[in-house]
């Protein structure tokens, strides 16, 4: 996010947080960027991302990834490039997204292949959402409610309800209905769809913390639309800022990446 | 007339205190995974810079022409480190050692080797100035199957443990090289020189087998640039002292959302695949060698490829009838120089490739292959594979089959069918 969307997007979140509950005047567009803030920081940052995954409360997958990312300077949604550093059989694989250009490597055959965002590598997580998304760039929201909901934590938040409707058919989900903090812009729920309206899973965003100068959720618990049974919980730790330079941000980087 | 809408919307809601006080609670099923989700214990991340894994594999072959079986046994141990030493400096160490024991009509009865693949320094000078020394994999090639771009993986290949292209890839040795990098944003550029560092490859098990990967002095430049999200071409150019200039190119593309295309085509003047197989350099023209395909990849992760493969230097299919029936050991030659180049032995192949990650069960994963010779006489390779993954250790089971009469280069092979079980264990 440029400086200029930033201070846009903070002062969103001022004006929502300070404006009447029942405004007619609420930007759902602008709830959105504002939630897309308090998600992703505003500069090129890095972060651990762990996945713990679940079938019938026992676990069956663990990943730890390693997440760089930056937001283009043009059209401003973030481009990043995934490290795989657990299991060890998946050690310093490496996935690069920028938008629909999707390239995965493998270290031991020297690879690099291009994916379909179809294509999944790590079980229920979608390549989209292990990558930092800016989603106001991606979806068009209007406010459908506002309403109580229980968070992640079991407490009763007052949120925007949004619909999501896809800007072009090249991104995760066809839509999304997603609930926002009403004043702190806080991403709470949401639930993602298919094209064919099939709930695909229902995500919660939890434990807040302070990082990188803004309180942001740290975990995120997936919750599978058709087995509730199946549940991964991302991790977020280890955020910091990164020089994450655009040569690092295509293909032919990608034999090239030293891990640190 | 929204906002309108909105607004009355909001002012029902606002009319509605009761239900507004009494937040709906999750459904049952969203408690429970977020009960779980408080149970997960704190996890520290913890991030290593190698990987080593041991293996057993236990095979069983059957032969014909003439006809027979054996057993095998294999025990691997394969390391790879990839590291910063220094601020600026990357080092890479990849090696394997392969001890294999045969049994009954298979031959030779032991074949240990190691694979020294990769061992090299990187130096990244600045982000888009990197420079590299040592023995590397140098892999290019956009296609699955078949990569004619791939002009350092003749020889590379010291003992083949299994016919999947992925395994072919990753088992090698890397070229010595000196190499420079320059990359931007949308482009890159990179030249190799790889220089004659011995005249003959080597059988013995520690060789650095330099007469293999570095028989003459040799050169390649990359060159790649994104045109757009979708189109990101790249050429390859490579040459040297017994090498004409050899002119390549890998495109792919989205079709889909599930669909990827790719192209990968190599063109410059070579003998056939029979003279150099007899040693003759006797009829070097311009061969086009190319591979085209599309990957989809279904709602359930299925992926399936589907590639045509191309080879003007390979003999036409009366060419393999005559040469089988006429000079049957010459055939053979020919079909193992293939496979040492990593060459298509026929002029067209259609090469269908199907992976299936999580079938059914979580962790179980499915692979296959076939490779179709598509003109008479007609053959064919096929190998599967089910794997299971616990965290630390895998089981897989193999079979791979070769058909077709023996005026068909796949019917040539003397190993008909093989199965094989492996159990792997990452330290």
């Amino acid at each position: 996010m440029n400086p200029k969307s930033f201070f846009m997007a903070a002062a969103v979140v001022a004006a929502i947080a300070f404006a009447p509950v029942a405004s007619a005047a609420i930007d759902a567009q602008a709830v959105l960027a504002a939630s897309d803030a308090v998600r992703n920081p505003a500069k090129p940052f890095g972060v651990v991302v762990t996945l713990i995954e679940y079938r019938n409360r026992k676990q069956t997958d663990t990943n730890t990834l390693e997440v760089y990312s930056k937001a283009e300077s043009a059209g401003g949604q973030y481009r990043s490039l995934i490290r795989f550093v657990n299991p060890p059989r998946d050690i310093n694989k490496l996935m690069l997204k920028s938008g629909n250009d999707l390239w995965f490597f493998d270290p031991a055959s020297k690879a690099t292949i291009r994916l379909s965002p179809q294509q999944r590598l790590l079980g229920q997580a979608a390549n989209g959402d292990v990558v930092t998304v800016n989603m106001a760039k991606d979806y068009r929201a209007e406010l459908v409610a506002e309403e109580d909901v229980t968070d992640g934590e079991k407490v009763s938040r007052h949120c925007y309800r949004l619909r999501l409707a896809e800007r072009s058919p090249d991104v995760t989900y066809d839509h999304i209905e997603m609930w926002i903090e009403a004043g702190t812009a806080r991403p709470v729920k949401a639930q993602f769809y298919a094209e064919s309206d099939r709930l695909l899973k229902t995500a919660y965003y939890r434990k807040f913390q302070s990082q990188l100068g803004s309180e942001r959720p740290t975990e995120m618990v997936i919750i599978d639309g058709l087995d509730p049974n199946w549940v991964t919980v991302m991790r977020y730790s280890d955020y910091a800022w990164r020089d994450v330079p655009d040569s690092w941000l295509q293909r032919d980087y990608l034999p090239r990446f030293k891990p640190e | 007339m929204r906002q309108i809408a909105i607004a009355s919307a909001l002012l029902v809601l606002a009319a509605l205190p009761a239900k507004a006080a009494d937040p709906p609670s999750e459904p049952p099923s969203d408690a429970g995974a977020l009960s779980l989700a408080d149970e997960t214990p704190a996890l520290k991340p913890t991030s290593q810079s190698w990987r080593l894994f041991g293996e057993g594999a236990l095979a069983h072959s059957w032969l014909r022409n003439p006809s027979g079986s054996g057993n095998e046994g294999r025990a691997t141990i394969d390391f790879r480190y990839d590291g910063a030493v220094a601020p600026q400096l990357r080092a890479v160490f990849s090696d394997r050692l392969d001890l294999i024991h045969r049994g009954g009509d298979l031959q030779p009865r032991e074949e240990n080797v190691n694979t020294l693949r990769e061992a090299y320094l990187s130096w990244h000078a600045t982000p888009e100035l990197i420079g590299d020394a040592g023995r590397i994999n140098l892999r290019y090639g956009a296609a699955f199957g078949y990569n004619p771009t791939d002009y350092f993986k003749a020889n590379a290949t010291r003992v083949i443990v299994s016919i999947d292209p992925a395994s072919l890839r990753e088992n090698r040795q890397g070229t010595v090289v000196l190499q420079g990098q320059g990359l931007w944003s949308d482009t890159s550029v990179s030249a190799a020189f790889s220089p004659k560092l011995a005249d003959a490859p080597s059988d013995a098990t520690f060789s650095m087998n330099f007469g293999a990967t570095n028989p003459s002095n040799r050169w390649l430049v990359a060159v790649g640039h994104k045109f757009a999200a979708e189109i990101n071409p790249q050429v390859v150019l490579h040459g040297g002292d017994h090498t004409p200039t050899q002119a390549g190119l890998n495109l792919s593309g989205l079709i889909s959302r599930a669909t990827v295309a790719y192209i990968e085509y190599s063109a410059g003047r070579t003998g056939s695949l029979a003279d150099q197989a007899q040693g003759f350099r006797r009829s070097d023209r311009v061969q086009q060698r190319g591979a085209a395909g599309l990957t989809y990849t279904t709602a359930f992760n299925l992926s399936l490829t589907a590639e045509f493969e191309y080879n003007s230097a390979a003999p036409t299919p009366s060419e393999w009838q005559a040469l089988s029936s006429a000079a049957p050991l010459d055939a053979l030659r020919l079909l193992s120089f293939a496979q040492a180049q990593q060459d298509l032995p026929v002029r067209q192949a259609v090469f269908v490739h199907g992976a299936w990650r999580d079938l059914g069960v979580r962790n179980l994963d499915l692979a296959a292959f076939a490779r179709l010779a598509t003109q008479s006489p007609r053959g064919s390779e096929l190998w599967v594979e089910a794997r299971y993954r616990w965290s630390k250790t895998e089981l897989a089971v193999q079979w791979q089959q070769y058909t077709g009469s023996t005026a068909s280069p796949y019917g040539l092979v003397p190993q008909d069918r093989r199965a094989e079980v492996l159990f792997r264990v990452f330290l």
